[in-house]
């Protein structure tokens, strides 16, 4: 119990002197604000809808992103672990691209696609493309070869082997790689919208700091980061029910 | 001759070209838009004019000065408070909510409210690098500071060795493993805010330059910033890695 | 080896009745845990001396308190009821004096250090200047065998050599106290032996005084002056027993003494109870 409060001391004791000491004059409002007024800001955000359309837009790039990259990235992921050679090959050509930051993409997919989902999504897609591939190749190779020799064995199709066997023994790993990517999915997202692209919760944020409103700006950060620190409590317990774990044949 | 043939080095090398080879192609038969996808030849001829006319450099020095200042701000800082908080139990049950909170924070949020104190300067970029960068190197040290071998913590406590000494000569070295693998992820969101802030500030550096050239529709130099950019992250990588063998030696010694 | 006269040490093996202080005195030390150390007791009303120069054993079954004991010893922890006294001073806290060797030598050493900077760590806490180190050092690893290995990690070493390496850790601190902590639980039978000669050897040349801690009863009565068995649920003594077998003393030949032969007998029997018993 001591832990809890001590916990939660500090942070109240900056917003109690963050207000004090704005209603005194010593904090300027339009930098600053004020946690009353942000609290305010926030409550009629969510009220008038914006902020959850804000935040949906943001989702749905994310996601779409997201995706993508999941899809591509397993399916190359299953093939390239299955297939050493092919992996020795396109290996190197896969570090190369490995490296290019996703946001340096940003003018180019603006290039190809103008403003709006497609670009961002692609975008958080090349982010999230990589650690999903990794970490299925990984998950693959550490498949109990006994299993793979079943299922070549009873001669299935490739989509039933995946289905029944290379899946399932894999998904412990790769859903640990689909966290991570979810993660650079939501943070890849806002920086697209914070840098250029007109939508989101990261381009409300761009817009309340060029009105001034302070107010509205720290609220729709804060609200950030509750999405932000919610889906991640929400992931991690998620995984720790996922059937995948304990799979003979897979370390989860 | 034989092996090298059969090398996967050597299929590494084809299967590349070959792609770059079916992008060319791609172009030169117009059955992709130059404009939008520019052939690999007029990308390295673009490149390769910025290296031999010196263009290439003060963009490149701009973007990574920016980011290793930024780096290394937020390092110190990070490693610094890592040892204060990870050390104490009591910094621990104070600041560890706090400090959880910030995690999944993106870093680029913080651009709007530092433009608002800041404006569109470069001052405003090397405080939003920081500021991203910390966590990472931060949150590993506070993790690094705050397990160290209960054993050595004894054997610190049997020797009635110095706080600052154990701090130094026992808990740092300790962390150390847990303070690279933290840098590692600060160099990269350094990178990448340092692109980005440049981008939002009109800030000279790589970032604004493929910016700049997006808008012109110069593609070849788009693309050129982008493989540049590519180089560079891979190049800090495998610095930072390198130094991680170096220090870390120990560690590979294997009986 | 040096030549050795074969002092029979029987006599010297309880502190003297009446004479100087004795190195350690344990009285009526109990020792519980958890929130505000009302939990169960580890041990409880231990009260035992230990005689300047004596190399004292503890044996007994795991879980009975022996490493607690150890660590009341050194004073990394202290006890919830009842003193620890050496050589007549109250413990309170921890002393170069009393060194103490740690079981699970793989964590008590500094993995990035090199064996002669592991060494080194004692003497920098004693505040010894750095050109004077390096010659103590030297003479530390000639000592314990490991000149060859000054410039290896630890982890590069075999467990024997780990632990030589922690042993001359310790050396380096001068300590009027060893505290060993079933040192050689976890290495194989002949390095084990090689190490007990060596302790026995170190300890007799120094005249330090030893507290060592394992649950092999043969390990014991071989090491010992004296043997003290400690039963469990709670820790308490269960039997203190002179050994009274002269000194140098042999792998081969003492082992078939029958005064080993017959402590080890004795006390086998009881040490089976202790490990049943509440």
């Amino acid at each position: 119990m001591t832990r809890l409060l001590r916990g939660t001391a500090i942070p109240l004791l900056l917003i109690i002197s963050w207000e004090i000491f704005s209603r005194t004059g010593s904090l300027p409002m339009d930098t600053f604000s004020r946690p009353s007024a942000i609290v305010a800001a926030g409550a009629s955000g969510l009220a008038d809808g914006s902020l959850l359309t804000a935040t949906w837009q943001t989702f749905e790039a994310a996601l779409t992103g997201f995706a993508i990259a999941a899809v591509l990235g397993i399916f190359f992921g299953v093939v390239l672990g299955l297939a050493p050679r092919l992996e020795a090959i396109v290996g190197p050509s896969i570090d190369a691209l490995r490296p290019i930051p996703a946001v340096a993409l940003i003018p180019l997919t603006l290039l190809l696609f103008g403003f709006g989902l497609k670009m961002e999504a692609s975008v958080i897609a090349f982010a999230c493309l990589w650690p999903i591939l990794i970490v299925t190749v990984v998950a693959v190779r550490g498949i109990e070869p006994r299993l793979i020799e079943v299922s070549n064995a009873l001669e299935l199709s490739f989509a039933a082997r995946m289905r029944k066997i290379i899946l399932p023994a894999a998904l412990g790993r790769i859903t640990v790689g689909l966290r991570v990517a979810i993660g650079i999915s939501l943070v890849v997202a806002v920086t697209v919208e914070i840098v250029l692209n007109p939508r989101g919760l990261g381009y409300t944020m761009i817009v309340a700091q060029q009105q001034l409103r302070s107010d509205l700006m720290y609220a729709q950060l804060v609200w950030l980061g509750l999405l932000g620190w919610g889906i991640n409590a929400l992931l991690e317990r998620a995984v720790s029910r996922w059937p995948g774990a304990g799979v003979p044949g897979s370390d989860a | 001759m034989r092996r090298l043939l059969g090398s996967p080095a050597l299929g590494a090398a084809v299967f590349a070209a070959g792609l770059l080879l079916a992008w060319q192609v791609l172009v030169d038969q117009k059955l992709i838009s130059p404009v939008f996808f520019p052939s690999p030849s007029r990308t390295l001829e673009e490149l390769w004019d910025q290296v031999a006319s010196g263009r290439l450099w003060d963009p490149l020095a701009a973007t990574t000065l920016r980011m290793f200042y930024g780096f290394a701000l937020a390092s110190l800082l990070g490693v610094v408070l890592g040892a204060a908080i990870g050390s104490s139990r009591t910094a621990r049950e104070f600041l560890a909510p706090l400090l959880e909170l910030m995690r999944p924070l993106p870093a680029s949020a913080i651009i709007p409210p530092a433009i608002l104190f800041f404006g569109l300067s470069a001052k405003m970029a090397t405080i939003v690098i920081a500021f991203g960068a910390i966590w990472p190197v931060l949150l590993a040290s506070v993790h690094g500071f705050a397990n160290v071998e209960r054993l050595l913590q004894d054997l610190c406590a049997a020797l009635r060795l110095s706080r600052r000494d154990y701090l130094l000569k026992v808990a740092f070295p300790s962390a150390m493993p847990d303070i690279l693998a933290g840098a590692r992820v600060s160099l990269a969101i350094a990178l990448i805010l340092a692109v980005v802030t440049e981008m939002q500030a009109s800030q000279p550096g790589l970032g604004q330059n493929i910016l700049l050239a997006q808008r012109t529709y110069r593609s070849p130099e788009l693309y050129a910033g982008v493989v540049t950019l590519g180089i560079l992250g891979f190049l800090i990588n495998r610095l930072l890695l390198l130094i991680e063998r170096r220090v870390l030696r120990w560690q590979a010694a294997q009986q | 080896m040096p030549v050795q006269m074969k002092e029979d040490r029987a006599v010297q093996a309880a502190p003297a009745r009446g004479a100087a202080v004795p190195a350690v005195s344990v009285r009526g030390v109990s020792m519980a845990f958890g929130a505000e150390r009302k939990g169960p007791e580890v041990l409880a009303d231990i009260s035992f001396d230990v005689g300047e120069g004596e190399f004292l054993c503890i044996v007994g079954p795991s879980g009975c308190g022996k490493t607690t004991l150890l660590r009341l010893l050194s004073g990394l922890i202290r006890p919830t009821a009842g003193e620890i006294h050496f050589h007549g001073q109250r413990v309170s806290g921890t002393s170069r004096d009393r060194a103490i060797i740690f079981q699970d030598y793989s964590k008590a050493l500094l993995p990035w250090r090199t064996v002669a900077g592991n060494i080194s760590l004692s003497l920098e806490a004693c505040g010894v200047p750095a050109p004077e180190r390096s010659g103590r050092i030297r003479a530390l690893l000639a000592k314990m065998g490991l000149s060859h290995t000054a410039r290896h990690y630890p982890n590069q070493l075999s467990g024997g050599m780990q632990q030589r390496v922690q042993i001359a850790r310790c050396l380096a601190q001068q300590p009027k106290l060893l505290l060993m902590d079933e040192p050689f639980g976890a290495l194989d039978a002949l390095t084990r032996q090689k190490l007990q000669d060596e302790v026995a050897r170190i300890a007799g040349e120094q005249r330090t005084t030893v507290v060592f801690i394992t649950h092999d009863l043969e390990e014991a009565i071989y090491l010992g002056d004296r043997v003290i068995a400690l039963a469990s649920n709670p820790g308490r003594i269960a039997e203190m027993v002179e050994v009274g077998i002269a000194r140098p003393r042999n792998q081969l030949e003492t082992r078939e003494d029958e005064r080993f032969l017959a402590h080890r007998h004795h006390l086998f029997g009881l040490l089976q109870d202790a490990s049943f018993s509440p």
